[in-house]
């Protein structure tokens, strides 16, 4: 029961969006717009080399040439891709090392973050803290990483793409774009040309990470859309686990989120990516929130790869992404748990695609969504299976819960079978909440809200528990909160 | 593609990049408007001869006599699309509809002769209040042949509306439904089964929009496809504001049975009721070789076991049939051609 009260605690606290503050730290801005020029101001300010910038330069070219999708079932305000900033950095002193060294206004953002940013006692040397190395991005630049050492005693390379790109452009330039390329989508298109910053990571063939890497991205200046860049390579027999968890400040504006998140596993290689998103999803009336366009793709290149997305989506006033995988090495495996909820406004089309390139090789898929006041979701979703890929399993379970008469849910998957030897079961539900259920949680001395929570999170409680539990906890809550004022 | 599909005019042909028509590529086999078919001969009585009843042919587009049918007791009425023409291409508009309180049999079969046609067959059904129609659909047409027949079905409060369609495809054949569903105890069923060898394609699409609270739509699609064939589904349920109360259950379950056939499955939820209960299910696989080993241990060879295992499954279809007589024909029809 310490989970329902911590819920119910959760519920009483969280009237409004937490984590709707405006910190003021100077910031250095590229002007705003888009242009080849920005595209060369941002490449230079973070030095890059020669072939970074023309990467970047025909990423642009190709973006100018490419229209915005409109397919996905969301609607909203068109982007002003002119109206942006396309960088935007906190004005630091050489390398922070030390906390002493970082500004205080940013220590104070931390502070305000709250949730289990344990990593703020790492980022302040108590000792005891848990072992969980942090690449924080404070809008586009990394600010401090921590735990390099321990890391680097593993061969583990965890820093932010930017300095990658100095220490290790070789890797980098191998990998960059080789999952996800420039041309795959608009979204992809205009990150690569003018992505600021993100994580790299590399775990050397053989090596299971010694401890699980996060990072908290956090949009903060007003109208500066952020792109990140994430890659992750898994050498052979590797493993690690990624954690990605999201706040933003409360603001008027849309803002656009477009990342990329690219995954490499290489034989044997097994990556487990978890995310929590909590972004803005604007107020009661639906102004505002984040836009949330993002392109996260796995690549099993190697045989007996294995790479597991688990997310839980309650923030953003638009979502639309579909972490995927694509199997090419035999008896790979691919994983997407998920739950998305939304309440009030907001709008998430997600879903995942699993490509089965690889002979025997097997995805699963189960994916919850709940819909609750004005909300639409939608699981979108591919199975495809290649001519040459024989012996693939995969199974699907889609739920879907709908609270109040005014939300939708929706569910479009697409199979494809094109050999003999495949199998392949696809099963979809959609359903609300019981009204036995709610009446008998009633009798027992719970409120509705209460109820509803300890309801909903029985109904994902499959995907959370494939969260790592720094995570779980929070996620719990979050469920709570994202449906405060569904019911009643 | 925004405008119907109109053989005349080659703008509305749809390709993969049209959402409703991804798997299948009209653009691909035809580009120009086909030459108008000339007029054909009809021969013989259709596949549903032996039930008796009214009868409403089309050949090559054109009406052999009506072109409408008001059900208006108990009735039974032979539909049959005859094609008979080379390389050209027709029309037929059909409607049909069954006053209050009737109840309509409806055997509808496309008969091809001829060489590449391309057969395009527009037909609206309307099932008001209190009126029950069954539609049971036989496609036998040849290899090459391009058919598109798109249903329109009202059906009102109350009413029954129950269809099957047995496919066996074409170069390119397509069976699209979309049911208007009133709800307050509508009953909408839409079952269909396809059987394909060579590189027959068939593509089962359905649309059914619940407007009304309390309606009822059950939905059970099953193929088998042998060589390079290639059997599509795509079946979408949408439940509209206010239409609380409905029960949508949609199924659709394919085997493969070569190293190179296809099944492409897009079963759609749309929901925007809270008080529902909808489900769909899909699967794709190869027959169970554990059954096929039990069999073959009872002294069936591997040949008998397959045939019987695959009829087994595909039956199920077939015996969800309500009209007795309707549905040993077509289990007769299908065994003659297995």
């Amino acid at each position: 029961m310490v989970a329902v009260k911590e819920t119910v605690d959760a519920v009483a606290e969280l009237e409004r969006y937490k984590y709707g503050f405006t910190s003021d730290i100077e910031q250095d801005f590229a002007p705003k717009g888009l242009n080849a020029d920005i595209v060369r101001f941002i490449s230079e300010k973070k030095g890059e080399p020669e072939w970074m910038l023309e990467w970047r330069l025909a990423a642009y070219e190709r973006w100018l040439a490419m229209e915005e999708p409109t397919w996905a079932s969301v609607r909203y305000e068109p982007v002003d891709y002119q109206d942006l900033y396309y960088y935007a950095a906190p004005k630091k002193k050489e390398g922070p090392k030390s906390l002493d060294e970082v500004d205080p206004e940013l220590l104070a953002v931390y502070e305000k973050l709250g949730i289990p940013l344990k990593e703020q006692e790492v980022l302040a040397g108590v000792q005891g803290a848990p072992k969980v190395a942090v690449d924080a991005v404070f809008d586009s630049v990394s600010v401090v990483t921590t735990f390099k050492k321990e890391l680097e005693k593993a061969g583990v390379i965890f820093m932010p793409i930017s300095e990658a790109l100095r220490e290790h452009p070789e890797l980098v330039r191998q990998y960059l774009g080789s999952v996800v390329p420039v041309s795959d989508n608009y979204f992809a298109a205009l990150n690569s040309a003018v992505f600021s910053d993100g994580s790299f990571v590399y775990i050397p063939p053989g090596v299971r990470c010694p401890m699980e890497l996060s990072t908290y991205f956090r949009i903060n200046a007003s109208q500066t859309g952020q792109f990140e860049r994430t890659l992750i390579i898994a050498d052979k027999g590797s493993y690690v686990s990624y954690l990605e968890g999201c706040t933003a400040p409360m603001r008027d504006e849309n803002q656009l989120h477009a990342a990329v998140v690219e995954i490499v596993a290489l034989e044997d290689a097994e990556v487990k990516y978890s995310t929590v998103q909590n972004w803005y999803p604007g107020d009661a009336e639906g102004k505002g929130g984040i836009y949330n366009f993002v392109t996260k793709r796995a690549d099993c290149r190697g045989d007996r790869s294995k790479v597991s997305w688990t997310q839980v989506e309650t923030g953003s006033a638009v979502t639309w992404k579909y972490p995927s995988c694509i199997l090419k090495g035999e008896d790979s495996s691919g994983e997407f748990y998920s739950i998305a909820i939304t309440n009030g406004h907001q709008q998430a089309d997600t879903g995942t695609k699993m490509i089965h390139l690889g002979k025997n090789s097997k995805s699963r898929i189960i994916a919850k969504a709940v819909s609750a006041g004005k909300s639409d979701s939608t699981y979108r979703g591919l199975v495809s299976v290649h001519p040459k890929a024989t012996g693939v399993r995969n199974f699907t379970q889609c739920d879907s819960l709908l609270i109040g008469k005014d939300c939708g849910s929706h569910t479009i998957p697409y199979i494809e079978a094109k050999n003999g030897s495949a199998q392949l079961e696809h099963e979809a539900t959609t359903t609300r909440l019981s009204d036995d259920q709610l009446f008998y949680a009633q009798q027992r001395g719970l409120s509705e809200e209460e109820a509803v929570a300890l309801l909903v999170n029985g109904f994902v409680r499959d995907v959370m528990q494939k969260l790592p539990m720094e995570f779980a906890v929070e996620a719990q809550k979050l469920v709570a909160i994202s449906l405060e004022g569904s019911v009643g | 593609m925004t405008a119907a599909f109109d053989l005349n005019d080659p703008a509305t042909f749809p390709s993969r990049r049209t959402e409703a028509w991804k798997y299948s590529d009209v653009r691909r086999y035809m580009r120009d408007a086909p030459p108008p078919s000339p007029p054909g001969r009809v021969e013989g009585g259709g596949p549903f001869y032996d039930l008796g009843g009214d009868g409403l042919v089309f050949v090559n587009g054109r009406a052999v006599g009506a072109d409408a049918y008001v059900a208006f007791g108990d009735h039974t009425l032979r539909l049959r699309f005859v094609s008979d023409a080379s390389r050209t291409g027709h029309t037929a508009t059909a409607r049909i509809s069954a006053r209050p309180g009737s109840t309509l049999l409806l055997l509808e079969s496309h008969e091809g002769h001829g060489v590449a046609y391309a057969a395009h067959n527009r037909l609206s059904i309307d099932v008001p209040s209190g009126a029950a129609v069954h539609r049971i659909v036989l496609t036998d047409e040849p290899a090459d042949s391009l058919s598109i027949t798109q249903a329109e079905v009202t059906v009102g409060e109350g009413a029954v509306y129950h269809q099957t369609l047995i496919a066996t495809g074409g170069r390119l054949q397509r069976l699209e439904t979309q049911v208007h569903h009133a709800g307050h105890g509508a009953d909408v069923r839409l079952d269909g089964l396809y059987r394909l060898t060579d590189s027959r394609h068939v593509d089962l699409t359905s649309v059914v929009t619940h407007a009304g609270p309390d309606g009822l739509t059950s939905q059970l699609a099953k193929g088998v496809v042998t060589d390079t064939a290639r059997g599509v589904f795509q079946g979408r349920i949408v439940v509209e504001r206010g239409a609380d109360g409905t029960d949508a259950r949609m199924g659709h379950h394919a085997l493969i049975l070569s190293d190179r056939g296809e099944v492409d499955a897009k079963p759609e939820l749309i929901i925007y009721a809270d008080d529902v209960q909808c489900a769909h299910g899909n699967t794709v696989g190869a027959l169970d070789e554990t059954a096929l080993f039990y069999m073959q241990q009872r002294g069936l060879s591997a040949e008998e076991a397959r045939a019987l295992l695959t009829e087994a499954f595909l039956m199920e279809v077939v015996d969800r049939i309500d009209h007795e007589g309707a549905r040993e024909e077509v289990r007769a029809w299908l065994t003659e051609r297995s």
